[in-house]
């Protein structure tokens, strides 16, 4: 892409300066005067039934101002637990004090008597009847009793004919399937494309399996915080840590009944957040009651124990997988039936669940899924959430077939995957993709064909495929007096968005990208912008920057055409000047100067803006190849090699995509070997780094990216979404990797070194 | 709670201070001093987010009390930088990638300023050993490894 002169280019991030001094604010760096501090006061157990509060000993503590419950919540919206809890560490009540140490020694003195109920933490457990029942006795059907009951609802409309003979078959087959009667059924969804059964039947090979995924922490390294202070006048301003500051406007407005108008959100910088920093709920709408009781600024800061017990976590789920090949190597049929656990409230990601058909041609599909209740804190995203969870279903099957029918496990991709204007099943057409040319290039870069390994060494490889998400932005771009142009819009940086954005308004009005400043507003002065997740940023705002800069440049165009006498079609912008196209003497004209000159014209100020919603947004693939060694011994996957290629349509900062490339990579490595929120019946028992081990340093070796770049008709520039991808694959790529060096297939994450060694005993799965 | 009399030395200014002695040193340079550059992600020593140089050794400021810090001499991410010049891992790190969202980018530069200022010649084997006290969840540690070593040879060529 040589015809750029900024896009394309790994210049240093806007915000690099602030970074690496410490300057940068994020939100627990907001110090107001006066400002109190909250703490919770949490369940101790996961399921009991709360028979009272006592808060008593706790407002006689010096410094304590405000203790509140769900009594203090007037709009009557759920922001604490009342009757009933329903996890460890879900909050019942809030204090807010003079110093966060007092505040935490009075939610110690808040008593609370509880009647502890039986809990359920397994997902498997909690679809039977004997379970304990989150929030209602209400049961769903599974897929068969579904299909039946289907049929049955047809037949029981049709006035027609006597259909007396055929129902009662009906329900006598679904009292057969009575373990299909499935309770503390969250939500379902149910796809399906062809028909499988056929499909099976017509394979040579039909391969069945059940996989276990764990629940994981985003582990962001900023805990949530937020910081709000109520005037008297009512208007209330929040500083946040947040993913989306509108989000978080209207959250608050609905659940306090508090006009929108009266809120303002300000975004400090944000610690991290991966899909778990969206939520209204955890601080930001009890700092927002504190601070109205008190009269004082208020900021809730939660520690990373709150995080694990109270933290909004991606989903693990058990996924029962079937798919049916040719011996030929063509995938002919799959089946899956997902069970996420989405904790005590719905809104696990099961929609993903459909993406257990990857990026194949599967003829026959058919998928359901259902979200089941139990004793845990809610979910939340967790880039590209839903997809590595079954992308490690489908993939490791797909390994397991290939490995049986001994084709190559590139090959077999290869040959399965579908191209542009291929049906996808359940779903519209291909549009252009670059499936084969991301699988290629990740088994180009690790000379593939010719990989050799040596005893307990194995290679893995496995795909992940995502869409970006779209959503409304608008933007400004203003010309200054010395000619540098600033950016003015509302959407959070995620880690480089923010220096895309600059390096696309650079390239379109020809400036040098240090002449490009960029400003982020709050929610009472900048335009609305969507959240920042589902790898939207890049796409959508990229998109709104481009049109805010051309926007510019036609103002650009229009001073200089009056200034130099001549038309706008005889000029450009060259240089970070507007001049004549073909001219005779040449003539230009600064944009500082036009910028001077406009604050005299009719027109005024050089201001352009950019406004957009929506565009087809094109799938990308990430593809990744592994190589490790397990020791025998002590059951430890040491990985020697990591590869990761990912289609981003046009990298617009390679060096920010290459991070966001690795750092996913880690992260699905992480899922992979040694990531898993444990619980037993009283909650969560590993809240913390100690317990719950992330990667460091010393685990992986440099992760190895490999930028493919299949243009996105509708990206900026060609650009498409890339936070997401990179962490899809990577759960099968090193489940893969083990079965290659050992011959040993787990299928329940994560792959400690315990569960490795059991395995290579036979003892487990 | 009954405070106690200490006298800090942080990047070379002296702070006389009345803490409590629950406060830790990490309190105390964020609330008290008001330097918050030094960032508390677990507030049990495991992810290195508050790390800053005491007496020259790096240290969890979450995990040591502000009483114990009296008489010390303290550096944090404020200190490294001079008014006009970044320090060579502050450089590296921008011009390497070696951060993202940028919460745990204070810890691990002043984590890597210790065991540089100790270690010139370390290989990156014993620096990812080094650092394997900071966690960082965005960027994989590939580029903050690339960054580290590239401030390394900064550091001995100056």
């Amino acid at each position: 892409m040589s015809e750029y002169t900024v896009l394309g280019k790994s210049v240093p991030r806007v915000d690099a300066l602030e970074k690496v001094t410490g300057a940068a604010q994020y939100g627990g760096d907001v110090h107001l005067p006066g400002m109190l501090h909250g703490k919770f006061i949490r369940s101790k157990h996961a399921h009991a039934k709360i028979l009272n509060i006592d808060t008593s000993e706790a407002e006689k503590l010096p410094g304590v101002r405000a203790i509140i419950t769900q009594d203090d919540v007037e709009s009557g919206r759920r922001v604490f637990a009342t009757d009933k809890v329903l996890y460890l560490g879900e909050p019942i009540a809030a204090v807010a004090a003079t110093d966060p140490d007092v505040a935490e020694e009075a939610a110690d003195l808040v008593k609370i008597e509880y009647e502890v109920l039986p809990a359920v933490q397994d997902v498997m457990e909690a679809i039977q009847p004997e379970a304990p029942h989150l929030h209602s006795d209400d049961t769903k059907d599974g897929p068969a009793r579904r299909v039946l009951r289907t049929e049955l609802r047809k037949l029981e409309r049709d006035d027609s004919q006597d259909h007396s003979a055929r129902i009662a078959e009906l329900n006598a087959q679904m009292e057969e399937l009575a373990d299909e009667v499935y309770y503390n059924v969250s939500a379902e969804t149910h796809s399906d494309a062809g028909d499988v059964e056929q499909g099976f039947a017509e394979s040579d090979l039909v391969v069945e399996d059940t996989y276990v995924i764990p629940r994981v922490h985003q582990t962001y390294m900023e805990p949530h915080v937020s910081v709000a202070d109520v005037e008297s006048t009512g208007k209330v301003t929040v500083w946040a840590s947040t993913q989306g500051p509108f989000a978080i406007r209207s959250g608050i407005a609905g659940t306090l009944g508090i006009p929108l108008n009266q809120i303002n959100v300000i975004a400090t910088t944000m610690g991290g957040g991966f899909g778990g920093r969206f939520g209204v709920a955890l601080t930001h709408v009890p700092a927002v009651l504190l601070s109205q009781k008190t009269g004082r600024p208020v900021k809730i800061q939660m520690t990373r124990e709150e995080e694990f017990t109270d933290g909004r976590p991606a989903p693990g789920c058990v996924i029962k997988l079937k798919t049916g090949v040719k011996n030929d190597g063509t995938i002919l049929a799959r089946e899956g039936l997902a069970f996420w656990d989405s904790g005590s409230v719905s809104g696990a990601s099961i929609g993903s669940t459909i993406r257990l058909r990857g990026v194949y041609k599967f003829p026959h599909l058919k998928v359901d899924a259902y979200g089941v209740y139990t004793n845990k804190s809610g979910t939340a995203a967790y880039r590209a959430p839903g997809t590595p969870q079954v992308a490690f279903a489908g993939e490791s099957q797909l390994d397991d077939i290939a490995r049986k029918l001994n084709l190559d496990p590139v090959e077999f991709r290869l040959k399965n995957m579908r191209v542009e204007g291929d049906p996808v099943p359940a779903g519209p057409n291909e549009p252009k993709v670059g499936y084969k040319e991301t699988l290629q290039a990740v088994a180009d870069a690790v000379d593939w064909k010719n990989r050799t390994k040596g005893p307990n060494q194995g290679w893995g490889v496995a795909i992940g495929d995502w869409t970006n998400g779209c959503g409304p932005g608008g933007m400004f771009v203003s010309i200054h007096e010395d000619g540098s142009a600033r950016i003015f819009h509302g959407s959070m940086d995620i880690t480089g968005t923010d220096t895309a954005l600059a390096q696309i308004v650079a390239e379109i009005l020809t400036l040098p990208y240090d002449e490009v400043t960029i400003s982020r507003g709050d929610t009472n002065s900048a335009p609305y912008a969507t959240g920042s997740g589902g790898s939207v940023v890049t796409f959508t705002m990229g998109n709104t920057a481009k049109l805010a800069a051309e926007d510019t440049r036609r103002r650009l165009l229009e001073l200089a055409a009056e200034r130099l006498n001549t038309d706008v079609e005889s000029l450009e912008l060259k240089d970070g000047q507007v001049s004549t196209i073909v001219a005779d003497p040449p003539k230009s004209i600064g944009f500082g100067e036009l910028a001077a000159y406009s604050l005299s014209t009719t027109g005024g100020p050089i201001v352009g803006k950019g406004s957009f919603a929506r565009k087809p947004s094109t799938p990308a693939l990430a593809a990744q190849i592994a190589k490790v060694e397990i020791d025998p011994e002590t059951g430890r996957i040491k990985v020697l090699k990591m590869a990761s290629s990912q289609d981003v349509g046009f990298a617009i900062n390679p060096m920010a995509v290459e991070g966001q490339i690795e750092g996913g990579t880690v992260q699905g490595y992480a899922w992979a070997t040694m990531e898993e929120m444990q619980y037993d019946e009283g909650g969560n028992v590993n809240p913390g780094f100690v317990d719950y081990r992330v990667p460091t340093t010393a685990d992986l070796p440099t992760v190895q990216s490999v930028i493919v770049e299949v243009e996105a008709p509708d990206g900026p520039f060609g650009a498409k979404g890339v936070g997401e991808p990179p962490i899809t694959p990577t759960l099968a790529t090193m489940a893969n990797a083990v079965a290659d060096a050992v011959d040993i297939r787990i299928t329940e994450l994560p792959m400690k070194p315990e569960k490795v060694v059991d395995a290579l005993h036979g003892n487990g799965k | 709670m009954k405070k106690h009399p200490v006298s800090l030395t942080v990047n070379t200014d002296t702070y006389d201070l009345l803490i409590e002695p629950r406060k830790t040193l990490l309190a105390t340079l964020r609330d008290t001093i008001g330097l918050t550059g030094t960032k508390e992600g677990c507030s049990t020593g495991d992810c290195g987010a508050c790390t800053v140089i005491v007496d020259g050794k790096a240290v969890t400021s979450c995990m040591m009390l502000g009483v114990s810090a009296n008489d010390k001499e303290i550096t944090t991410i404020e200190g490294l930088a001079s008014r006009d010049q970044l320090h060579p891992i502050q450089q590296a790190f921008m011009d390497k990638g070696g951060y993202q969202c940028g919460f745990c980018t204070p810890g691990f530069i002043v984590a890597s300023k210790a065991f540089l200022d100790e270690n010139p010649n370390a290989t990156e084997a014993e620096i990812r050993h080094a650092l394997g006290n900071n966690i960082c969840r965005c960027t994989g540690y590939t580029k903050i490894i690339e960054a580290v070593m590239s401030a390394a040879e900064v550091m001995r060529n100056s």
